[in-house]
């Protein structure tokens, strides 16, 4: 029996498990990343478009701060942002930029004089200050105000994993390759690790933490075409679930993202819509204004990839092989721009499509793209439910993203939320409540059950295929839980997915029996777990009787803040149940900085809560109030909901903006 | 391929191995897979595992050329199978994993271990002797053009495809190949990086660094990323070589 | 755990040694100077297409007689000398590259076979005709130092037609042309001279330059060789007779 102690078990190499680890490592903290492939590897490394932060560098970025950002972000999630979260996110943003900037990240700059751009399909001339000259850029993206999407070229996420491991190198963080977490250990509702599976030897390892962070990034793979990296399996929320104590939130809440080539769903940037590209249909007629005059391209994703599907409805797609299709077009950007910015897109074109996108257009559609959804913690990234246990990342729902996250946002809150959740975490270990006593027992009961499970698979007799298995799963998922969502369809979905769960208990592996380095063992255990997620999100939209942000109802159109300003929160307390429990956790107005408004999209459909138009009033008060007295924004915005105090001292500064000098 | 065309057979060849069963020793298996339209090797394998040997192993990540994943020997030359078309293939295609990182069976490598050496045998972070920095303040400043030379060069995606593809590598497994010595001359060119000329020449200063180099340029032929490994490998040399006869 | 452990702590113990530096740099300019030289040289040795007479004057000019109004064999056999030291200073630091041992030369072998990259191929030629020279070129190298007055049209064809010397230059010159060609072709990449804007369209072009340059020399010492042999044939019977110029000759007086 092998067991590993440390102070922080780090499950996930991406963005937000790194920074986590070289945070808690600094502040003294024994702590081991377990990832299942090279930590550079990880999905982050796919993010080409940027990060947000609103340093208001460049010209277009002008006037931004965070309030701006906060307002874009709330609005963007249609109000089921947890607005404390947002603000310290906002927050936080630029200094996880500025620490990245001096970590080695490349970020694209400013050039002092005049620029030609692309905006709404035009050539403008952007002149940028001489002051500004050298410091971080950014781009535009959708759903956004303000310029405020910094970039390294379109390589933005690798750049930052990068300079992420090879910070966590420096820093001599252990980090064990190619290990598979597969369950929690846990009792009396206190996590004390993991397990793990070597994925090239085989072994069983049970790894013994104070705390144990999952930040095993999304689950977009339940779906069958999806931008996600093979591995976003959403293993690490189907742990969590599994222990029957954490919770899940929002699970439901899926992002589709509107521009992913066809048939093999990789992404092309948002960045090639904000650096001017356009969407045209078969008769390569520009359709967006038509549908959102005011933001057109650059409206928010979720709006975008519906009004696509709505305008392919009308049978205006192109038809292909594999189905219909829309066109992208950045032809209009020119080679030189294309060649420079949008570099990866190019490759991918040649590589995918053997186009060029400088002369010809690209078949795209809207596709899945990443999960609001994730292990339900509190602002400190703990398990609401599962005393020492967090989570952060794409992982987590902790929940800044409410029902629809922003471009550009995501690796943002990646390292946003590492900075803080190693933060906390120190704080819990260092206190002596933190001491892990747990006996051994206990942990080889967890490494036997583990191990038990395995050699079943291995040896059972006229079991299920897994691949059959998983296949329909995914095909269900895509059909009926996609981006227009109906009662009927989802209720076949929920029925048809237990019906696979219910099978998936008796999965055999066939033929490949070793017990070391076994892609089909693994594909047999990741698909039990895939179902349980992918029950989650169903049944979580089944339930869900309204439209809010990505999760659209045909019968539902209205976002019905009376009865739906709630969190959707999803456990799986018994075993042998064979669909989650649901239950809902509310999003409460008296507190909100920004109460529940119109997005500004399409008709508004809102079903407003009583408390909103009370709170409104309160708040356009107190702001009246306090900027007639002459407040400063940071004094109004901590009248209407103070934040800061919850942030880990070190990041309670405020934010020095270009504009704050040479005013 | 238009409709009417009866897809080829893919005759796909691989050398199979299973290191962890003792019984085992490699050798070359052959699947038959019926080809279609826009299929990469990633499609192809994906369907011999699923249909045909679900023992079969190999990497993909992101499948979409950007990992780092996949890299293998695809008809003897070192590549990233996920964006390989087939259709830019003979019917016959002959896979293999990498040859010098540890094989963990089949096509999968454990490149990652390797390129962890590399990463500390040359301390490839940034080396900033300043004191503490302030991240509430404005950042540095860079020049524009040399923020996209040193992205430039940040764009290897550690696939380890030069390091199959260069002979000197192959003989001699302490040197430190293109994807080291391109790691140097990013963090040489950044001005973020405070070491000395002295200090680099102590990481890479010698035959199994930038002097063990053979100018094969099987790296810069291989390279999936383009990365300018050839001249930037002779930067390194004209500068060590300065430094060296400095010292 | 992996090859790199070791010279992580390596680190510590080492101290600063240019030593690296400077014998990449002799490699470089010994095969640098020994490129040109053969260009000089084979220019020289192909004055025999020009005639004999074309052939004698070049021999006189470089035992000085032009300078000093006499000729000094001396001079020749110094000049022979100093090639001869740069000549095996390169052969010396030359060696460090070649596969030391059977493994790793059936380890090159074995890539070089599966990458099909003409390059890898390269340097293996490179590498074997180096080899081939140690020997050939030691030959003639000290056949020459030995024997600098015995340089001439006559002399010369004798030695390569009785001599035997035929075979061995035929060889030598096979091996030096692919060698040196390919070594400057080498060495511009390799220090990233003339690079220009773009580095991938420059070694095309290079490349190519290359070839044209080994065409042309293996031709001329092609013809050079044969021109030798013809008259070496010619003057089988006479064998050991020196030139005399036409300038000289007593029917032309
Ligand atoms: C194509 C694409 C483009 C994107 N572009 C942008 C963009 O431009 N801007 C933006 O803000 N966001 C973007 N996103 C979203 C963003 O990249 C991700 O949300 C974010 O990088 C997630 O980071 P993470 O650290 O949470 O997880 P990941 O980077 O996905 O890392 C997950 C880690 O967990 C490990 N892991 C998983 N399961 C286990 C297990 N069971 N045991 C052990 N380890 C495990 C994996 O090995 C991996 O190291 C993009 C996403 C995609 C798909
Ligand atoms: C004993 C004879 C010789 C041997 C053993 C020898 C060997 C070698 C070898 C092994 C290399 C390759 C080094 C590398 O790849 O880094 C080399 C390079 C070179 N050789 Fe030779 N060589 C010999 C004679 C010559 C001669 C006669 C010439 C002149 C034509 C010559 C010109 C060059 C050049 C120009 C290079 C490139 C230098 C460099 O890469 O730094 N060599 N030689
Ligand atoms: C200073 C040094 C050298 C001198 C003076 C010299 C001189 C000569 C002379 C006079 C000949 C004509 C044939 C003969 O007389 O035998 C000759 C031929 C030749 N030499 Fe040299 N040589 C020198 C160095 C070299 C070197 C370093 C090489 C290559 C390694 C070389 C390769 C050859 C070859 C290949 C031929 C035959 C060429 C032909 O016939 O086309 N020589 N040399
Ligand atoms: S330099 Fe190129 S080939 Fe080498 S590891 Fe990096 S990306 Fe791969
Ligand atoms: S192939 Fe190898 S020898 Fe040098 S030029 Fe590239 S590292
Ligand atoms: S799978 Fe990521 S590069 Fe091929």
């Amino acid at each position: 029996m092998k067991i590993i102690y440390t102070d922080v078990l780090i499950i996930g190499g991406g963005l937000a498990g790194l920074r986590v680890a070289t945070g808690v490592k600094d502040r003294g903290h024994d702590t081991i990343v377990l990832t299942l492939i090279p930590p550079k590897r990880s999905h982050s490394s796919a993010a080409q478009g940027g990060m947000q932060a609103s340093l208001a560098n460049c010209a277009m970025g002008e006037g931004d701060n965070e309030d701006v950002h906060f307002l874009d972000t709330i609005k963007g999630s249609d109000w089921g942002a947890d607005q404390e979260v947002a603000r310290m996110f906002t927050h936080c943003a630029p200094k996880a930029i500025r620490e990245l900037a001096a970590w080695g990240v490349p970020w694209s700059r400013v050039a002092r004089g005049d620029h030609t751009v692309i905006i709404n399909a035009k050539k403008e001339t952007i002149t940028e200050k001489d002051e500004a000259h050298g410091l971080i850029t950014a781009r535009d993206f959708g759903g956004t105000k303000k310029w405020r999407t910094c970039y390294t070229s379109d390589g933005t996420g690798h750049s930052m994993l990068y300079a992420m491991d090879n910070k966590a190198h420096e820093k001599n963080i252990e980090i064990h390759e190619r290990l598979e977490a597969i369950a929690l250990i846990h009792e009396n509702g206190r996590c004390y690790g993991a397990i793990a599976r070597n994925l090239m030897n085989g072994e069983l390892v049970a790894y013994v933490a104070k705390a144990t962070t999952i930040a095993t990034g999304g689950y977009g793979r339940i779906y069958s075409v999806s931008t996600n990296a093979i591995i976003c399996q959403g293993i690490g929320q189907a742990i969590a679930l599994e222990t029957g104590v954490a919770t899940l939130g929002n699970m439901e809440a899926i992002q589709f993202h509107p521009t992913a080539i066809v048939p093999v769903g990789i992404l092309t940037t948002e960045g090639c819509r904000g650096d001017g590209g356009l969407l045209l249909d078969k008769d390569g007629y520009r359709f967006m204004p038509d549908y959102e005059p005011d933001k057109k391209e650059l409206a928010s994703r979720d709006v975008v990839s519906r009004r696509m599907t709505e305008h392919m409805r009308k049978g205006k797609g192109v038809s292909s092989r594999y189905g219909d299709h829309l066109w992208l077009d950045i032809t209009i950007l020119g080679r030189k721009h294309i060649e420079k910015n949008l570099r990866e897109v190019k490759e991918i074109c040649e590589n995918f499509l053997g186009i060029d996108p400088a002369e010809e257009w690209i078949p795209v559609r809207p596709t899945q793209h990443y999960s609001m959804g994730g292990i339900r913690t509190t602002y400190q990234g703990e398990s609401q439910t599962l005393k020492g246990l967090y989570s952060c990342g794409e992982a987590a729902c902790w929940d800044m993203h409410g029902f629809n996250r922003l471009g550009g946002n995501s690796v943002s809150e990646t390292v946003v939320a590492g900075m803080l959740v190693a933060e906390y975490i120190s704080d819990f270990c260092d206190k002596a409540e933190s001491s892990v006593n747990v006996q051994s027992a206990t942990i080889e009961k967890f490494l036997k059950r583990e191990k038990e499970k395995i050699e079943a698979l291995l040896t059972k007799k006229n079991g299920e295929d897994a691949y059959v298995l998983r296949r329909a799963m995914e095909k269900i998922m895509m059909e009926k839980v996609g981006i227009f969502r109906n009662g009927d369809d989802l209720q076949e979905a929920v029925t048809e997915l237990e019906e696979l769960y219910i099978r998936s208990k008796n999965i055999e592996v066939f033929r490949s029996k070793s017990r070391a380095a076994n892609p089909a063992l693994v594909n047999a255990y990741r698909t039990q777990k895939m179902l349980k997620v992918a029950l989650t999100v169903a049944y979580g939209a089944l339930l869900r009787t309204e439209s809010r942000g990505a999760h659209s109802r045909e019968d539902y159109p209205e976002r019905d803040d009376a009865n739906w300003l709630k969190r959707t929160i999803t456990a799986w307390p018994d075993e042998n149940q064979t669909l989650p429990t649901v239950s809902y956790e509310d999003i409460p107005i008296s507190n909100m900085e920004l109460p529940p408004g119109f997005r500004g999209y399409g008709k508004d459909l809102t079903i407003h809560h009583p408390e909103t138009k009370v709170r409104q009033q309160m708040v356009d008060l107190i702001k009246e109030k306090l900027e007639k007295e002459g407040a400063s924004r940071h004094e109004v915005q901590n009248a209407l909901m103070p934040f800061l105090k919850k942030l880990p001292k070190k990041y309670q500064k405020f934010n020095e903006r270009l504009g704050d000098i040479h005013e | 391929m238009s409709e009417l065309e009866k897809p080829r057979i893919l005759k796909i060849h691989v050398l199979r191995f299973d290191p962890h069963n003792p019984n085992d020793f490699p050798h070359m298996e052959t699947f038959e897979v019926e080809e279609a339209d826009g299929m990469t090797l990633y499609i192809v394998l994906g369907e011999i595992r699923e249909h045909l040997d679900n023992s079969l192993k190999f990497d993909f990540v992101c499948r979409a050329g950007i990992c780092g994943s996949c890299a293998m020997l695809v008809n003897g030359r070192p590549t990233l199978a996920c964006r390989t078309l087939t259709k830019k293939l003979d019917e016959d295609i002959t896979l293999a994993p990498l040859p010098l990182f540890e094989l963990i069976g089949d096509l999968s490598i454990n490149s990652g271990a390797w390129m962890q050496g590399l990463n500390k045998r040359l301390e490839t972070w940034i080396h900033d002797k300043e004191q503490e920095l302030n991240i509430n303040k404005l950042e540095e400043r860079m020049e524009p053009e040399l923020a996209d030379e040193i992205y430039e060069l940040d764009r290897c995606i550690e696939c380890g495809c030069c390091v199959a593809g260069c002979g000197t590598i192959q003989m001699k497994p302490d040197f430190v190949g293109a994807v080291g010595l391109n790691k140097i001359a990013r963090y040489h060119l950044d001005p973020r990086d405070k070491r000395t000329d002295e200090e680099y020449y102590e990481l890479i200063g010698d035959e199994n660094g930038v002097f063990g180099c053979m100018t094969l340029l099987g790296c810069e032929d291989v390279c999936p990323k383009s990365l300018p490994l050839q001249s930037k490998i002779a930067y390194l040399r004209r500068m060590m070589l300065r430094t060296g006869l400095k010292g | 755990m992996n090859q790199f452990d070791r010279n992580v702590t390596d680190k510590h113990r080492y101290k600063f040694d240019a030593m690296p530096a400077k014998l990449d740099f002799i490699q470089s300019a010994t095969g640098l100077f020994l490129a040109l030289f053969m260009w000089g040289h084979m220019l020289f040795v192909s004055s025999i297409l020009l005639g004999k007479d074309a052939m004698y004057s070049v021999t006189k000019f470089f035992e000085g007689e032009y300078f000093f109004g006499k000729s000094y064999p001396i001079i020749v056999s110094i000049t022979v000398a100093i090639v001869f030291i740069i000549f095996i200073v390169h052969a010396l630091v030359a060696l460090r590259k070649f596969p030391n041992s059977y493994r790793q030369y059936r380890i090159y072998r074995a890539h070089m076979k599966q990458m099909r990259h003409s390059d890898t191929t390269l340097w293996f030629y490179q590498v074997f005709t180096g080899f081939v020279m140690f020997f050939l070129g030691s030959v003639h190298l000290y056949i020459m130092m030995t024997n600098p007055g015995n340089i001439g049209p006559y002399e010369s064809a004798d030695r390569v037609v009785s001599q035997w010397m035929a075979p061995l230059y035929l060889l030598l010159l096979l091996a030096v042309e692919f060698h040196g060609s390919i070594g400057l072709y080498r060495l511009v990449l390799k220090w990233g001279w003339f690079e220009g804007s773009n580095p991938k369209e420059s070694r095309k072009r290079y490349k190519k330059v290359k070839y044209i340059i080994t065409l042309f020399f293996l031709t001329l010492g092609l013809l050079s060789l044969a021109a030798y042999i013809k008259i070496g044939l010619e003057h089988k019977e006479r064998v050991g007779e020196r030139y005399t110029p036409t300038s000289l000759m007593p029917s032309q007086k």
